[in-house]
């Protein structure tokens, strides 16, 4: 399986599923990427997205973390890159609580 | 701020050598009589809370044998002091004093500058002092950068009348490592109140000290977990993990605090709690001030500055939408220079993954607001991802101003609690 990730400044990963993005036609997530204001880390390689960067420097910061390339593709790729940001201590908080949120409620 | 219990500053301070009470650490009555052959009657048995005023409020007690500390142990342990749990004691040997003073060393925003005080009237408030007898407070500016001696120590003491030859060379002496404590631990406060005068010379009979936030991370052998300032009680469960979304990320900042956690404050006053972000503190609050007298109340407060990144609006959307008692969200942001389409993934984002179900169409009536940089944008993302159809969410944009946000999310929550009858 070929796949893209790595990872990002604040604590998490950027996976992307590259047999999936053979055979998007829109490229939507480096679109995004280069877009003025965006990251710019994304470059097309083989037809598929690869990294302008090394992977220390992408999560040093090169990469900005404005979430484009995910919802972009999405919406209009292949739905093929799933960004993971873990804040364990919310699931800790979560476990603890008594009551739900209210988004897991009915309302 | 990030304020330590008594014990801890007190342990700060014997590392630097200023003497303390022996004492020892209790959460529970075994543990208590485990340690009372190490210690002499009579024993201060002390709540270990962040509350002030804690003697006036009950949390200290006196023990003179083996019974009434047993006894004092169970009166104190899971009460509460001013609102704050007791979970542990601190069981001291009680001192004989024979006069209580005030020192500390404190941040004065109005010099930028550390400033040291000192106080032959200890064992109250200082402010009340220095209301009252201005007189009986003694202030010395620090030049950081030159630091703090025992000769500076006793041109301030010097001043005091009453205190003899003998006094004056013990208190300057704690007065410098009071410093050493300040400057090593980086304080915004270090605080001996009272410092007592006994016969072996002078001791700490409480420690106050608050380390400066933006050091938390670099006091690593503090153990202090990282939240934002909330008054006098320990930080919440949330609140310790909103801090770490920007603990090593300084891509912009997000600040959040729960001013009313179990939305009793809300709920006793007759008001819809309610979930907020800003962009911006003022508008924050003029938000506030808008939804207040419409029936509403904001159970957190949430800012971010500095223009985040994305990441940080999806952690703090999470974070603001796991408070429980919520009946509505509002993210209202100021004509803001910050990439507000960055704010706007960083929700989508959030809300997708919160209400899979719906395409992060929320339950609860919702109102974002986007004025500032790329706010079309912003506003337009939420359309095209489809959250914009939803039923209980606004998406406005620059032309809102915060009462019309707020009147529109009294609306939408009136209709939603109409239509559905609220949360079940």
């Amino acid at each position: 399986m070929k796949v893209l990730e790595f990872e990002v400044r604040s604590g998490g990963t950027i996976r992307i599923d590259l047999e999936k993005c053979e055979s998007c036609e829109t490229k939507a997530c480096v679109k995004m990427c280069n877009t003025p204001g965006m990251g710019q880390i994304l470059e097309l390689k083989d037809d598929v997205p690869a990294l302008k960067y090394t992977l220390e420097e992408v999560k040093r910061g090169a990469c900005t973390e404005d979430l484009g390339c995910e919802l972009e593709c999405e919406l209009h790729g292949n739905k093929a890159l799933v960004i993971t940001l873990p804040l364990p201590e919310l699931d800790e908080y979560l476990e603890n609580l008594s009551e739900q949120p209210t988004y897991l409620r009915e309302g | 701020m990030a304020r330590l219990l008594e014990y801890q500053g007190k342990a700060l301070f014997k590392r630097k050598g200023i003497p303390i009470p022996e004492g020892r650490l209790v959460q529970s009555v075994d543990e208590a009589m485990n340690v009372v052959d190490e210690l002499r009657f009579p024993v201060a048995v002390k709540a270990q809370v962040l509350s002030g005023r804690r003697g006036k409020a009950g949390g200290i007690l006196f023990a003179e044998d083996e019974d009434s500390l047993s006894q004092s142990v169970k009166d104190l342990l899971g009460k509460q002091i001013q609102g704050s749990p007791v979970e542990g004691l601190l069981i001291e040997e009680k001192a004989e004093i024979q006069k209580e003073l005030y020192m500390a060393v404190t941040a004065d925003p109005s010099t930028r500058q550390p400033v040291g005080i000192f106080s032959p009237k200890g064992g109250v408030d200082i402010e009340e002092t220095a209301e009252t007898e201005p007189a009986a407070v003694f202030t010395t500016p620090i030049d950081i950068l030159r630091g703090f001696y025992y000769y500076d120590a006793m041109d301030l003491l010097r001043q005091v009348e009453g205190l003899e030859s003998r006094e004056m060379l013990t208190l300057a002496n704690l007065f410098v490592r009071l410093y050493q404590v300040y400057r090593e631990y980086d304080c915004k406060l270090a605080e001996m109140n009272p410092l007592a005068l006994v016969e072996q010379g002078a001791m700490a009979l409480d420690a106050r000290v608050d380390i400066d936030d933006d050091a938390v991370s670099r006091q690593t052998t503090l153990d202090i977990d990282l939240a934002e300032e909330a008054g006098e009680r320990a930080a919440t469960l949330l609140e310790i993990a909103a801090a770490t979304i920007d603990e090593n990320d300084h891509r912009g900042t997000v600040h959040f605090v729960q001013i009313d956690p179990d939305a009793s404050c809300a709920r006793t006053t007759g008001k819809v709690p309610v979930g907020l972000d800003a962009v911006g503190a003022g508008t924050g609050l003029t938000i506030m001030d808008e939804l207040v007298p419409l029936g509403y109340y904001p159970i957190n407060f949430c800012d971010s500055s500095g223009n985040p990144v994305g990441s940080k609006f999806y952690r703090i959307t999470k974070v603001i939408m796991s408070q429980p008692q919520i009946e509505g969200y509002l993210f209202v942001s100021c004509v803001s220079s910050q990439q507000l389409d960055n704010a706007a993934r960083g929700l989508i984002k959030a809300f997708k993954e919160l209400y899979p179900r719906t395409g992060g169409r929320p339950n609860i009536p919702c109102v974002v607001v986007f004025r500032g940089g790329w706010d079309d944008v912003a506003v337009d993302l939420f359309r095209e991802h489809g959250i914009s159809d939803g039923r209980w969410i606004e998406v406005l944009g620059r032309d809102t101003t915060e009462k019309e946000s707020a009147e529109i999310f009294d609306a939408l929550y009136k209709e939603w609690k109409k239509e559905t009858g609220g949360l079940q």
